[in-house]
């Protein structure tokens, strides 16, 4: 009997042993085959039309290659790219949001394509776009689309309520919700506590920075009458909708919020709203936009840029096939396109006139003419590591009814701490 | 009468008991096969190379890595920057280290306290229930227990919702108007609150199932001799089922002290640690500074520091074992 099952469990291990070392030669197997592309882009970036074209001319460019295209979300994305860079075959080409980039190309995680500009199509950039792109005077990503925030509207809701045009002033958008919300409307206007790019663009518009620089140091610049006055314009706003204090635009997507039809307005960009006309067709005809209104009807206020770039990493297999993929994203055709189904900003301004047509496309680029950014520096990268102090630290307690004062003083502290982090 | 029977141990089969070598072998007469005498040895084997593999060698990696500078920088880069003790001394003069190690000390000790008591409570109910409330009861708890951690944060994190929560709008139903959208995430307390009635209903079925299995070794003749002898229901816990269990209660306490000082799922994926790091214990600000801010070396640091906190709360432990190996 002992023997037998002695027998019996050698036999179980050594089945075992085998089954494993099976596994592990299929897998080598499969990788050293086929030429393969892997490509990431960030969640909302690339339209579902757009990414099966570009996949279908890579294909007939390069009928050997296989090309995967996965999608990434924005939540913990710096920790993802960071160990997607470590490794030894990384993804080849990503999309790296634009105030990341600088961090990125300090690591030096990105592949240097200062020699590849020209071929690119560098030479005709918008040298704003590029800004990001660029550290140490050497490219380390091409600019690939900007995007800017706009109100999106529930055409429905506002008519309902008796108004007929779309706001121009500041005061006019506080009247606006007002009524709207008299009407009935519980969220006029849907705008969750974090959404610090919304937050940036307030603060731009009262004439700071969320940082600045002083003796060769950067510290956090919350504690200023301008972050005052933004974090309290953005409470006022906060108040025209029962958005959560404590979480961000995307927990949960404000356009699924949106796609609910009950919402009035909100802030966000042009895919957020595709995204609610994706889930809830009924909204096709309603949706509407309108730069976020300046305190004068002479300009709309400032607005945070955001936007990305794509970048090849460091130890792309195959740095030639990736250098392909680059140029046909970056080119008119599919930069145009690009501009035009999803209404983003392209990098060319010959490239502009795509987003004739695109409802959000054409209100965003004339808000884009007003706008700003993060300061493009490696540090900045820190400052967006979970949990983000501008969000955590300040907007949250501050709408939660702490002082802004002793709040921005405990975030420009943390944000001091991490932009003079070594590298 | 009850003194009798003293000294006579019942060991509870629920406890966590140390893996046994099958009969066969140990009984086996002397001069068996060399193989047959390996057949112990090889059937552990899987369970130290999956340790070894699992646990040991990351163990190791981190304490290395504790003494290193590694942020995005160095991971990508594959590079090596030794930092001598430069985390432990940074952490272990830093007011924020300690605060979050006597928030986590004083976290354990309340939620270990209430799984101990409820869960007591509850294995004991079930030990005096009929059969078909007792199953339903066994139902509910084992349903609790297989409940998924982070599913089960999701489902307290709706409960708890200050918009659609259930709980808000029943406490205002009921009467407590102030709690309508009450927003349990923006403070300290009220967050710990919640996790911890999270952490207590899933750690309660361990308890309680594993209490009622021991009870079930326990005579029946000892309580009613214990009712006999004028003992009400107080003084039998204390006097019978506390002392004839003793090695259960010490086990689960202990098991139950690991579990929750090195919970991070629930507190992490509920709230963050926040509301501003005011709920941070040690293991999710190990996350926070290694994964979160990309200072793996740190994080590392800090989490190396929580495993010889846990050593020191267990050494109580290990001397009783120790001492019991001795006995033997």
């Amino acid at each position: 009997m002992v023997k037998g099952r002695a027998a019996i469990a050698v036999l179980g291990a050594a089945a075992m042993a085998v089954s494993l070392a099976a596994c592990g030669s299929q897998n080598s197997s499969a990788k050293t085959n086929d030429k393969a592309l892997t490509v990431w882009f960030m969640s909302g970036s690339n339209p579902p039309g757009w990414t099966k074209d570009i996949t279908a001319a890579f294909k007939k460019e390069h009928p050997g290659v296989k090309l995967t295209v996965k999608v990434q979300t924005w939540d913990g994305i710096q920790q993802k790219i960071t160990t997607a860079l470590s490794e030894d075959s990384p993804p080849d080409v990503l999309e790296v949001g634009n105030t990341q980039t600088p961090y990125y190309a300090a690591t030096g995680g990105l592949m240097d394509l200062t020699a590849d500009k020209a071929s690119l199509g560098g030479d005709n950039w918008a040298p704003s776009m590029n800004a990001s792109a660029v550290y140490q005077g050497k490219q380390f990503a091409a600019p690939w689309y900007f995007a800017s925030r706009v109100v999106v509207y529930n055409k429905k809701i506002w008519s309902a309520a008796g108004i007929t045009s779309t706001p121009k002033t500041q005061a006019d958008l506080i009247h606006d919700l007002t009524v709207i919300k008299a009407h009935g409307t519980k969220d006029a206007l849907y705008l969750p506590g974090q959404d610090w790019y919304a937050f940036d663009g307030f603060l731009l518009d009262a004439g700071a920075n969320l940082v600045t620089k002083s003796g060769g140091k950067y510290t956090g610049n919350l504690d200023t009458p301008q972050a005052t006055a933004a974090i309290n314009l953005y409470k006022k706003l906060n108040s025209f909708g029962t958005a959560p204090l404590d979480k961000d635009e995307a927990t949960p997507q404000q356009s699924d919020v949106f796609a609910k039809g009950d919402v009035g307005s909100f802030i966000g960009l042009g895919w957020e709203a595709a995204g609610a006309i994706a889930k809830n067709p009924q909204l096709k005809n309603e949706v509407g936009y309108f730069p976020i209104p300046g305190a004068t009807a002479a300009k709309t206020a400032k607005v945070f840029i955001g936007g990305s770039n794509l970048a090849i990493s460091h130890n792309s297999q195959d740095p030639t096939m990736a250098k392909a993929f680059l140029k046909l994203a970056l080119s008119d055709k599919y930069e145009g396109e690009l501009a035009k189904v999803g209404g983003v900003v392209p990098n060319k301004a010959s490239l502009d006139l795509n987003l004739a047509g695109n409802a959000y496309g054409t209100v965003a680029a004339t808000a884009a003419l007003n706008g700003g950014t993060t300061p493009l520096i490696p540090a900045w990268g820190n400052v967006e590591n979970a949990p983000n102090p501008i969000t955590t630290l300040f907007m949250t307690p501050v709408l939660q009814g702490t002082s802004p004062a002793s709040a921005a003083k405990k975030a420009d502290t943390e944000m001091g701490t991490r932009l003079n982090q070594q590298q | 009468m009850a003194a009798q029977f003293t000294g006579t141990r019942t060991r509870p089969p629920g406890g966590p008991a140390a893996p046994q070598p099958p009969e066969s072998a140990t009984r086996r007469p002397r001069g068996g096969s060399s193989l047959a005498r390996g057949v112990p040895y090889l059937l552990i084997l899987p369970a130290l190379v999956a340790t070894a593999a699992l646990l040991a060698y990351p163990l190791l990696r981190n304490l290395v890595i504790s003494f290193q500078v590694l942020d995005a920088f160095q991971l990508i880069q594959h590079t090596t920057q030794w930092a001598g003790f430069s985390n432990y001394t940074s952490e272990l003069s830093s007011s924020v280290f300690w605060d979050t190690t006597v928030r986590s000390l004083a976290f354990t000790a309340v939620n270990v306290a209430l799984i101990m008591a409820l869960g007591t409570a509850v294995g004991l109910l079930l030990n005096r229930l009929g059969k078909r409330m007792r199953l339903l009861l066994s139902l509910g708890l084992v349903l609790a227990w297989a409940m998924p951690v982070v599913a089960g944060t999701t489902v307290y994190q709706w409960l708890f919702d200050s918009q659609y929560g259930v709980v808000d709008w029943l406490l205002s139903e009921l009467g407590m108007h102030s709690m309508a959208h009450y927003d349990w995430f923006a403070q300290q307390m009220p967050t710990f609150t919640v996790i911890t009635l999270m952490i207590v209903w899933q750690s309660v079925p361990f308890v309680a199932l594993n209490l009622y299995a021991g009870l079930t070794t326990v005579s029946a003749e000892l309580f009613e001799a214990a009712r006999m002898d004028g003992a009400g229901p107080w003084r039998a816990f204390f006097s019978v089922t506390l002392p004839i269990l003793k090695p259960f209660f010490l086990s689960t306490t202990f098991l139950e002290i690991i579990w929750v000082f090195k919970a991070f799922t629930q507190v992490y994926a509920l709230n963050g640690g926040g509301p501003q790091g005011s709920t941070e214990t040690l293991p999710v600000y190990a996350f926070i500074e290694g994964v979160g801010n990309q200072h793996y070396g740190t994080g590392a640091a800090i989490s190396t520091l929580t495993i010889v906190i846990l050593l020191v709360l267990m050494a109580y432990y290990f001397r009783i074992i120790l001492k019991q190996e001795d006995e033997l």
